[in-house]
């Protein structure tokens, strides 16, 4: 006996008990009466396509048990919408149960059909905010915010400050550097210019060497860099200034970043007679700054055509 | 990880964190040690550190410290400090060791872990119902990559699983859920490595991936849920190993669109996911994650030959120079993102991309040559460091086994099954073979997933990564992430395509 056998609400329905597909089912879950008993009610409503108040109730029930349960979610969303529900109710609702399982996938998507269907984002960078505190990678909820970005056309708004807030609390966090870049460069198909407006470029890269002047080997505001200028069509060698002032060939001992020793060795690749000193700063790579990457290094200057050298002379010269 | 229907790793390892992993909690740690034993090889402990390799030198830890500290930093630091003493042979975890003075790999324990969860699960596992499909997979193929023999699961897991179809195609996490992409993918995976792919209904299959198919080419999970990366690979993967005609099913919505194949315009939607960092990502514009290029490139040699359609879809030199940094110094093993921390998982998530992108670039060169594109020669990272990191970090000491993310992390199915394709990926070679046909004529099926071949590593190659003959892993087909055999049989039971008229049922 259970609470929904003995609630007279669902007494009209006749639940559908879990099929394990034979007597020795393979890593079959010791289910609680209590999970296996609400499984048995959501399989018939499901399979009756009923839509109703006490399916949310039911869905709301699982969802507390197995926040992971994507059908449960799907399911939830649909009878929300089909009732016409205020979802409002429905935000508060997720709101609470996100700060318990910030890092559930399901719980995002739900969130992003409601406010879609919402038409309103008001509160809703808040909130993302409120949970980068917990964890400030959290890969979904960054793409939630994308979307929200998208959807709501939060481009001008605050989002460049909060990108540099994040950064500020910890310049190595590359998931906002990505949404950085985002709202830069992410309405390039809608015609709007991103590295490709000179002043707006300038102050990107001003903004990324800034971070490299604090983090040195920080590889984000590195990679952040070579893809303001690729994108941009801007020669590489027009970051060549900086790059020396991390990493040098003419003072070999004292290489402060091998991102930068790497960028230079694009640089010098794209120079006239320059594969000689690309070659010299991938051994440099390969021998002393980067050992773990020996083979990509090798690679790298086989691709110019170079031979490999072993470390021994690297060291040596 | 990646592509369970939890979306991105930290999402599975976070819920088997904080739940499921119970059943895995040692009751007592005494049963754990094994201790004073004088393995040979254990000499090599006292003056082990001479040996070492550079980039666990002294002098190379030490390089580019600033005082700039950040959480992020901090993390790295902290993960850095608890692998050192593995990593350099202070401490073997009372592991014996092998003849060059690495861990062996604990065979036998590591499968008794995996045989553990197929035998029943304790009601915390109720936080695991919509994934239990990957349980099924990690547990047998991970013994298949042990050469444990995993035939006598084939009936019980046929029985299982056929609550999970669902009738109008594909498989959902448990009775009465949603076919998912995730989902359908692992059980598929699963019931080949058991020779059970029998009890799968391929015409309903084939009808439903048509209605996850999208306008823009890409994939969704499910009907009604997220458009991602994993839905483009989960899909291939059956549509090939099933030979399910590439047709899209005349109920298919995107027919509307104008697209008439599965394939139609999938090579440009996955272009979309490469960001400006140059790895890939879940979907358009998201941050770049390693598991996520392992699903990119695994369906573009689904798609075509490796050496043709990666380049023609990504860029390729981005796209290395992306993944190499993510082997982290000193671990050796591999990172998920930029400045994030090295993890088992990712052995198979970015190792698995290797033995792809080497066929990719060395492919046409050498294809003239002998007709095969192998990736001996061309080794574009460091196979060694990961080796390295999995047998002396990721392996939980003891008689109930498993692998684990890192050394404080519990072991579990998740991470043990890729720690060992992981372990293949770096020991064995694989090879893609440029001269074998592509489409089969008959039937339309995309044949370039079949023409990988795989070579156990050379007592040469043992030497180099420290590792003896029992310490290699069996080989692990590079795109489909099951045994060959596994893959082979798959082709061959479809080879002839099309619909029965009445699915047999034995
Ligand atoms: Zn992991």
């Amino acid at each position: 006996m259970g609470k929904y056998s003995e609630d007279p609400l669902w007494a009209d329905i006749e639940p559908l008990p879990t099929d394990e597909g034979g007597p020795n089912p393979l890593a079959a879950i010791a289910y609680s009466e209590e999970y296996e008993e609400t499984m048995s009610y959501m399989r018939a409503v499901m399979a009756a396509n009923e839509y109703s108040d006490r399916v949310l109730e039911l869905t709301e029930d699982l969802i507390d048990m197995n926040p992971a349960h994507y059908t449960v979610w799907l399911y939830r969303a649909k009878t929300l919408f089909h009732l016409d529900k205020d979802l409002r109710e429905e935000l508060e609702w997720l709101n609470e149960t996100a700060l318990e399982h910030q890092k559930n996938y399901q719980i995002w998507h739900h969130r992003n059909l409601i406010v879609d269907r919402l038409d309103d984002c008001e509160g809703e960078t808040e909130f993302v905010e409120q949970m980068f505190v917990k964890d400030a990678k959290n890969y979904h909820v960054w793409s939630y915010r994308q979307w929200l970005v998208k959807r709501f056309g939060l481009w001008e708004t605050e989002e460049l400050e909060f990108t540099e807030r994040m950064l500020r609390e910890d310049v190595r966090n590359n998931s906002a550097w990505n949404h950085r870049w985002y709202i830069v460069n992410g309405r390039e198909a809608e015609g709007v210019k991103g590295e490709w407006d000179e002043g707006l470029r300038k102050r990107e890269l001003d903004f990324a060497k800034n971070a490299v002047g604090k983090t040195p080997q920080n590889q984000s505001p590195w990679n952040y860099l070579r893809a303001i200028v690729r994108t941009a069509g801007v020669p590489l060698a027009s970051l060549k200034e900086f790059a020396e002032q991390y990493a040098s060939l003419d003072r070999p001992d004292s290489v402060r970043s091998s991102f930068a020793l790497d960028l230079l060795a694009d640089i010098f690749a794209e120079e006239e007679g320059g594969k000689d000193k690309a070659g010299k700063a991938l051994d440099l790579l390969a021998a002393k700054y980067d050992p773990i990457r020996k083979n990509y290094w090798a690679y790298r200057k086989s691709q110019l055509g170079l031979e490999s050298s072993t470390p021994e002379a690297v060291v040596a010269a | 990880m990646a592509i369970t229907d939890s979306a991105a790793d930290d999402t599975l390892d976070e819920l088997l964190r904080n739940k499921a992993r119970i059943i895995e909690l040692p009751d007592d740690n005494n049963e754990d040690e094994v201790t004073g034993v004088p393995f040979p090889g254990n000499h090599l402990r006292k003056n082990g550190i001479h040996h070492l390799p550079q980039w666990l030198q002294q002098t190379t830890i030490g390089l580019f410290h600033d005082d700039y500290n950040t959480v992020s930093s901090e993390a790295l630091d902290k993960t850095a400090a608890e692998c050192l003493p593995h990593l350099t042979g202070q401490d073997n975890q009372g592991i014996p060791l092998n003849r060059h003075g690495l861990p062996h790999l604990q065979r036998k324990q590591h499968a008794s872990f995996l045989h553990t969860p197929l035998k029943g699960l304790p009601a915390p596992y109720a936080a695991m119902d919509a994934s239990r499909p990957w349980l099924f997979y990690w547990c047998t193929a991970g013994l298949s990559f042990l050469r444990e023999d995993v035939s006598m699961y084939r009936e019980r897991l046929m029985e299982t699983v056929r609550p999970l179809q669902n009738k109008i195609g594909g498989f959902g996490g448990g009775h009465g859920q949603l076919s998912h992409c995730a989902c359908t993918y692992a059980t598929l995976l699963a019931l080949a490595t058991v020779g059970g792919l029998d009890v799968i209904d391929r015409e309903a299959m084939w009808h439903w991936l048509g209605t996850v198919k999208q306008a823009d080419g890409g994939f969704r999970m499910a009907i009604g849920a997220e458009e991602d990366i994993r839905g483009a690979y989960c899909a291939m993967t059956a549509i090939t190993l099933l030979n399910l005609p590439l047709e899209l099913p005349p109920d298919s919505p995107t027919r509307e669109a104008g697209l008439t194949h599965f394939t139609d315009r999938l090579g440009e939607w996955i272009s979309t996911c490469q960001s400006y960092e140059g790895g890939i990502s879940s979907a358009p514009n998201h941050e770049v994650h390693g598991a996520y290029a392992f699903c990119a490139l695994a369906c573009l040699c689904i798609l075509g030959p490796p050496h043709i359609t990666i380049p023609k879809y990504l860029d390729v030199d981005r796209l290395i120079r992306c993944l190499t940094t993510l082997q982290t110094n000193p671990e050796g093993g591999f990172a998920g993102r930029t400045n994030k921390l090295v993890d088992a998982c990712y052995s198979h998530w970015v190792g698995g991309c290797w033995a792809l992108l080497e066929a990719a670039v060395v492919g046409p060169h050498e294809a003239k040559q002998n007709g095969s594109v192998s990736s001996a020669e061309s080794r574009l990272w460091n196979r060694e460091a990961l080796v390295r990191y999995l047998l002396t970090c990721c392996q939980q000491p003891g008689p109930k086994g498993g692998m684990r993310d890192k050394p404080s992390a519990r072991p579990d199915g998740y991470h043990t099954c890729y720690s060992l394709s992981g372990l293949s990926a770096a020991q064995n070679q694989y090879t893609y073979n440029t001269t074998a046909s592509t489409t089969d004529r008959e039937t339309g099926r995309l044949l370039s997933a079949f023409n990988w071949k795989g070579e156990r590593a050379s007592e040469g190659d043992m030497k180099g990564l420290s590792v003896e003959r029992n310490d290699v892993v069996e080989l692990v087909h590079p795109v489909f992430v099951i045994r060959f055999e596994a893959v082979e049989e798959a082709r061959r039971k479809f080879a002839r395509g099309g619909f029965p008229v009445v699915e047999g049922t034995d």
